[in-house]
């Protein structure tokens, strides 16, 4: 028999009662650990989708320029269109490596399904420069690029021919797959820009351009340039990082409302495992009268007092880390359905430091809660506590 | 017949410091507050007690007899007097001094026993140990074996009578050697037959060496002890060497 084993030995007395306060920490914690792993989720996709698209500007239609960004990274019709001849103009400002035109339009096929198509040049593989296409970039009038996810789903490989989703009588022929890239461009299918303009009747005309430059942090000159252009009246200029700043500002407000949930949450806990140990004390009076009597300190009363409460805050907290791996697909759709704009790929995503420091913050937790409880076994006169209090056997 | 093995009774022995009193009270006052009033539990008790004496310690109900033995085992202060163990000055002694003190040199045993309902027989023996982090599970079976509880280890208090469960707690009173040795109503919860044997059993301690202290009631365990202190309203009104109770005589209540 040691402290731990005695610990238990209190803790499992009141089993139910036990269990419903590790409940309550579990919950507490989980909601905390939830929150965390969705940060961290987040930035994380937000990261990874604005590297997929391994632009440093984004050239969009006059408009709202987060609806044109979130329509440009997870593809979408376009309400509204760029002249192609701004694209000369993107393209000669100084520090502009490449610019990538685009014309994006999404269909929905036979099957009820969406699909995407994007016309694009062969320019596009400098920005895309973490891509791999098994076999080549589309080039003649009927070549097609597919995703891999459109190409895995369809049954589809080099070389084959296919009806166009969404299309009646048009045929098209697959010039290459890409590798799967986890993200959104998996479900789109490429084609030369000049037959996506006739098949979407769309002549001249672009949805958005893709800007990478020599030299990144030079981000701001060219931004300035483009806006004081003539053709920067119809156009909306998004530097990427400034986008990602702001697009996480707009969850500002979502997180602190979350994070205040949360803080309640644990503080409830605390309160709820406090009290069920001023409960448990107050049931054991006489025995800690006992144990006073047998030898143990105030020191040891605390001591024994406070470790249950830790332990209880360490089952919780485990108990919690638990409730949120399994609860995380859930989470992650019902914020998916909230979020103004959600990055493709997982949303929420544990990681060590992550699930430390929920585990830390139990066992904080767990250490205050204590304190109070564990203050008052310690100080219970060792007579009043023999005289008083539910008899040992 | 239950009887302490020969490695107990030196190790007892040698805990004892010879030409000291186990204890010695001088003048021993306890009050309480009770609202406005002050209730004296306990007025100017003077004794000593002898290393390896038996007494008891009896009167009426109220008389302040577990005061007397809580301050004796250092659960409590005196509001004035001095009280010495082994020599030593009690009074001016902090309660981590004082809980020292208990651990090392005092045992209890209670009426009710005491025990942890969640903790085994065994476990219950060693709860003490934990506290004077000195553990011997050795020692624990040794003693239980010894008050004839060896084949009782894992069972459960709910699971024995009240006669193997006091047998149990005198066990763990044991566990650390203590010097002196205090009980309270040891057989007032037992039956006639688990009563005697408990007596035989303080019988069999005190010849080892032990002091023994008892709150009693019980005649029978009265006219085991070599020495009867008798309280009446807090005070001691008489101190008898070598007394044997006839049941005519009785002991009040």
């Amino acid at each position: 028999m040691n402290w731990i084993s005695l610990t238990i030995s209190n803790a499992k007395r009141r089993l139910i009662r036990t269990l419903v306060t590790v409940g309550g920490v579990a919950v507490a914690v989980a909601s905390l650990c939830s929150l965390l792993a969705f940060e961290r989720g987040y930035e994380r996709g937000m990261h990874g989708e604005l590297d997929r698209l391994g632009a440093h500007i984004l050239v969009v239609p006059k408009g709202c320029p987060y609806d044109a960004a979130s329509i440009a990274l997870h593809g979408a019709s376009w309400p509204c269109y760029l002249k192609s001849a701004y694209l000369q103009r993107v393209q000669s400002a100084q520090g502009v490596e490449t610019a990538a035109p685009l014309l994006m339009n999404a269909l929905y096929d036979s099957s009820g399904g969406q699909v995407t198509y994007l016309g694009a040049e062969p320019g596009l593989l400098r920005v895309k420069r973490s891509w791999h296409i098994q076999g080549a970039f589309p080039s003649a009038i009927c070549d097609c690029l597919l995703g891999s996810s459109v190409a895995a789903k369809r049954g589809l490989k080099v070389g084959a021919t296919f009806d166009l989703p969404g299309f009646t009588g048009e045929r098209g022929k697959v010039c290459g797959v890409l590798g799967e890239t986890q993200g959104a461009d998996d479900t789109f299918i490429y084609m030369p820009l000049a037959a996506a303009q006739k098949l979407f009747k769309r002549p001249g005309q672009l949805t958005h351009i893709l800007v990478r430059l020599s030299d990144p942090n030079a981000v701001e000159s060219v931004v300035s340039d483009l806006r004081g252009c003539d053709a920067g009246m119809d156009m909306n200029v998004v530097p990427m990082a400034h986008l990602f700043r702001t697009i996480q500002g707009l969850l500002n407000s979502t997180r602190l409302l979350l994070g205040c949930i949360a803080a309640v949450a644990l503080l409830i806990a605390g309160a709820g495992v406090s009290n069920t140990i001023l409960m448990s004390v107050t049931e054991r009076t006489r025995e800690i009268g006992v144990m006073r009597a047998v030898g143990a300190s105030r020191g040891d009363i605390f001591l024994l007092t406070w470790l249950e409460t830790v332990l209880i805050c360490a089952l919780g907290g485990l108990g919690g880390l638990l409730l949120a791996a399994v609860a995380s697909s859930a989470v992650e759709a019902w914020m998916r359905e909230r979020l103004p704009f959600a990055p493709t790929g997982t949303l929420v995503h544990f990681d060590a430091s992550n699930l430390a420091g929920c585990l830390a913050a139990a066992l904080i937790l767990g250490t205050i809660a204590g304190l109070l409880p564990a203050w008052r076994a310690a100080h219970l006169s060792p007579i009043e506590a023999m005289r008083t209090g539910s008899v040992g056997i | 017949m239950i009887t302490l093995t020969r490695p107990n009774r030196i190790n007892l022995a040698e805990s004892v410091t010879p030409g000291v009193c186990a204890a010695e009270a001088v003048g021993l006052t306890k009050t309480y507050r009770r609202g406005a009033e002050t209730v004296y539990a306990l007025t100017e008790v003077s004794f000593s007690i002898a290393e390896g004496e038996m007494i008891v310690i009896v009167g009426p109900s109220g008389a302040g007899k577990t005061t007397l033995l809580h301050l004796l085992g250092c659960m409590d202060t005196p509001t004035s007097g001095q009280l010495y163990l082994g020599g030593q000055p009690a009074n001016s002694l902090s309660d981590s001094a004082l809980t020292r003190l208990r651990r090392e040199r005092v045992g209890f045993v209670f009426q009710h026993f005491g025990l942890l309902p969640t903790l085994s027989v065994l476990e219950n023996v060693m709860l003490p140990t934990i506290f004077s982090r000195r553990q011997t599970r050795h020692r624990a079976e040794e003693l239980l074996e010894q008050v004839g509880m060896a084949h009782r280890l894992s069972h459960r208090p709910n699971e024995l009578s009240g006669g193997e469960m006091q047998r149990v707690a005198i066990a763990r009173a044991l566990i650390n050697s203590p010097t002196l040795l205090l009980a309270d109503e040891p057989t007032g919860n037992l039956d006639t037959a688990s009563g005697e044997a408990i007596i035989a059993l303080f019988k069999s301690l005190n010849e080892t060496g032990i002091t023994i202290a008892v709150v009693t009631h019980n005649l029978t365990l009265a006219a085991a002890a070599h020495r009867r202190l008798t309280l009446k309203d807090g005070r001691l009104i008489s101190d008898s060497s070598h007394h044997i109770a006839s049941p005519q005589e009785g002991i009040s209540p």
